[in-house]
């Protein structure tokens, strides 16, 4: 027999967990090996040494308190248990509500500043300045020829400011070319323009018959 | 419900009886308990490892096929969450914020937790916690669950002959270490 083949069991044999059969068998070598008989004596101290050592065990109150915390513990978990299976969602969700928050956070401030500057600068563009100069702005900006700073203000009143500017535009360009200016024409150029706007390009317009 | 087997308990559970879990964590809690404690030689972390045994089994009960023994899966559940405590305690330690709850633990420590050690029990938990984690896992299995070569093989799906080998060298180790520790003291 090998010696590697019962070192391996020495500790069994030791703890008495080796059938009679396998007992005798390393009885018998143990009979005859040095070396297997070194190497019981340094396991037979180990294990003295080992069946001193008696961790002090919890009192039998602790394993009463095993269940009922388990229990609370699963009421927590099932109450997450849609973010565990929706691990996705958990992660979209808040994401897509922080972008809307964000975009509207944004958009609101500046569309309102936007709206008063704009509406400012409708109010400039149509007061100020007269019908003839923002034709002439127009017609120069499409023929691309330089403009007068008091023609650049209005074609970048009309062009940048306003987001009317392609009804402006449009209905200055059809006037110049001396066309009526259909209302259905019309209604599709002020559709993107708010109500307020509208109503002040068209008052504004309509105040120095450019219409 | 107490004299149904483990496997029948398992079946009530998948069927929608609750209690078949209070009977399956009643029946096992002081085994896994004490798996659990001669891994991490300490009972708070023992008792969290626990607990999260027993969460981890009530969701992956109702997939259990019997494929393997109830308490051969659930010995395998706990060696599992042990062993990752214990990796999470060797990180804990190498960053060394260890130093600073080991003081706070000790001032709060409650008398359920306290847990007199003398020197020689002292040096076989180093010994022990010095083993290689699968010799440690053997070295419980064998000595104190005092489980067979085959069920420790289906828990750690290890054969049967390296099991033997690093049981024996497991037994080795300790002794060295502790024989090595009284030299030097």
């Amino acid at each position: 027999m090998r010696t590697e083949h019962i070192k391996y069991d020495l500790m069994d044999y030791i703890t008495n967990r080796l059938n009679a059969q396998e007992r005798k068998r390393v009885e018998e070598h143990l009979q005859k090996c040095p070396k297997c008989n070194n190497q019981y004596a340094e396991l037979s101290a180990t294990d003295k040494v080992l069946k001193q050592n008696h961790s002090t065990a919890p009192t039998p109150v602790y394993y009463s308190t095993i269940l009922p915390r388990v229990r609370e513990r699963l009421i927590f978990h099932k109450r997450s248990i849609w973010d565990y299976s929706y691990g996705p969602v958990k992660f979209i969700i808040p994401i897509a509500v922080s972008i809307l928050l964000m975009f509207f956070l944004i958009r609101i401030p500046t569309e309102s500043s936007f709206e008063a500057a704009q509406t400012e600068a409708l109010h400039q563009a149509v007061k100020d300045l007269d019908e003839e100069e923002i034709v002439q702005a127009v017609e120069k900006e499409y023929a691309g020829l330089s403009l007068s700073p008091n023609q650049e203000v209005a074609a970048a009143g009309v062009a940048e400011h306003l987001q009317g500017d392609r009804f402006l535009k449009s209905a200055i360009s059809k006037q110049i070319d001396n066309e009526e200016v259909a209302d259905m024409d019309v209604e599709g150029m002020i559709s993107d323009l708010d109500k307020e706007q509208v109503d002040q390009v068209l008052s504004g317009l309509s105040e120095r018959n450019t219409l | 419900m107490t004299d149904s087997s483990d496997l029948e308990l398992v079946e009530l559970f998948q069927n929608g009886n609750e209690t078949a879990f209070n009977e399956l964590v009643g029946r096992y809690q002081e085994k896994i308990y004490w798996i659990a404690r001669r891994f991490v030689n300490d009972h708070d972390q023992a008792d969290d490892i626990v607990q999260e045994v027993f969460i981890k089994v009530y969701s992956a009960l109702k997939n259990f096929r019997g494929d393997s023994g109830v308490y051969t899966w659930l010995y395998r559940i706990t060696v599992n969450v042990a062993l990752n405590a214990l990796r999470k305690q060797r990180i804990r330690d190498f960053i060394r914020i260890d130093e600073f709850f080991e003081t706070a633990e000790d001032e709060n420590e409650q008398p359920d937790a306290i847990f007199e050690k003398d020197e020689q029990q002292k040096l076989i938990e180093e010994a022990i916690a010095k083993l290689p984690e699968k010799q440690k896992a053997i070295f419980i299995l064998r000595y104190h669950e005092e489980l067979s070569y085959e069920e420790i093989s289906l828990i750690l799906k290890t054969s049967i002959g390296g099991l033997k080998a690093n049981y024996f060298h497991a037994v080795k180790k300790i002794g060295e270490y502790v024989n090595r520790a009284h030299r030097t003291h």
